[in-house]
């Protein structure tokens, strides 16, 4: 299909070391400007602090302020919070750039990769049940599947219920990212190629209008995807350190 | 039937069905946002984040439908 091979990677370097295949694609080149843009312009806002914040310091101590207490005191509490901000704040400015620079024309967004998506999601699950064993030790990781305000004869439905709670959580942290990133794309490009498939310019008095508006819906939704997914990140960190047995 | 032909029905069929359930919840949830901001616009702010992480979780439900979708249409 013509429409999805703007989803394929071209490979702009190629490089192998022995069997492994790590060329730079285009899929690397969008990451890093996205990361890059973004930190030059945090490190830009956060240069030569002073205790009376001057202009270009508030706008930094609002994001992290946002952070912090919108998302990661809300869901693991003020005295865990301080330990598990960076890796929130992390994913979220992460996940942000990579989203935002899909919306530049010609680059690709590399949150619409299966992959990217993928393994932000893994780290979040191995981080989430690691700490829950170091915490709470192996009798209460195993009260997070057999909690106490359970009757025991409920017991052989909760326990599998929660079991397949626990891997599709982070699969459906993942797949939302994925395919709402995907979606936006795919939209996008359907819409702007109608034209091309009727071989007609009236078409763009209708399309062009529509995939403006879908541009702008796609900016909002990368914004909201990118918190959601750093707030349910928090939610299932702060349910591993606080266990509500 | 060509199973070509019949996975691209059930496509269509997936897509439009798996859109009923979030098509109401977000309109029920952003119903139930204005009244809320309607009795008490101090809390306006609040419960304006809270409808749109809502909106986000229904939002999934629907990806994956399209996800299903995508499979029938690309892998069957």
């Amino acid at each position: 299909m013509v429409v999805l091979e703007h989803f394929h990677q071209k490979v702009i370097i190629p490089l192998r070391i022995g069997s492994f295949d790590i060329s730079i694609t285009n899929l690397t080149v969008s990451m890093f400007l996205g990361v890059g843009i973004f930190l030059i312009l945090l490190l830009l806002l956060a240069a030569r602090p002073k205790v009376v914040p001057g202009k270009r310091q508030v706008v930094i101590e609002l994001l992290i302020n946002f952070v912090k207490k919108g998302i990661v005191y809300n869901m693991i509490g003020p005295k865990e919070g301080d330990k598990w901000f960076p890796l929130v704040a992390g994913v979220f400015i992460f996940v942000l750039a990579n989203n935002m620079i899909g919306l530049i024309p010609g680059t690709y967004t590399p949150t619409s990769n299966l992959i990217v998506p993928l393994v932000i999601a893994l780290i979040i699950f191995f981080t989430v049940h690691i700490t829950n064993l170091a915490k709470n030790g192996i009798k209460g990781y195993l009260r997070t599947y057999a909690p106490s305000f359970v009757p025991s004869w409920m017991y052989v439905i909760v326990v599998p219920i929660e079991a397949i709670g626990a891997i599709a959580k982070p699969f459906s942290l993942f797949i939302r990212l994925m395919a709402n990133m995907l979606a936006g794309h795919t939209i996008l490009y359907v819409i702007l190629g109608l034209i091309t498939y009727f071989k007609n310019y009236f078409i763009a008095i209708a399309a062009v209008p529509f995939a403006l508006v879908m541009t702008i819906l796609e900016l909002f939704v990368s914004a909201i995807q990118a918190y959601v997914f750093a707030i349910l990140s928090a939610l299932y960190i702060g349910e591993a350190v606080h266990p509500k047995h | 039937m060509d199973p070509k032909v019949a996975a691209l029905l059930a496509a269509g069929f997936c897509m439009g069905v798996g859109s009923i359930g979030p098509g109401l919840a977000i309109g029920n949830l952003v119903g139930k946002a204005l009244e809320g901001i309607a009795r008490q616009p101090e809390a306006g702010g609040q419960i304006q984040t809270a409808m749109f992480i809502g909106i986000a979780f229904a939002e999934a439900i629907s990806l994956y439908a399209l996800v299903v979708a995508f499979l029938l249409i690309f892998v069957a």
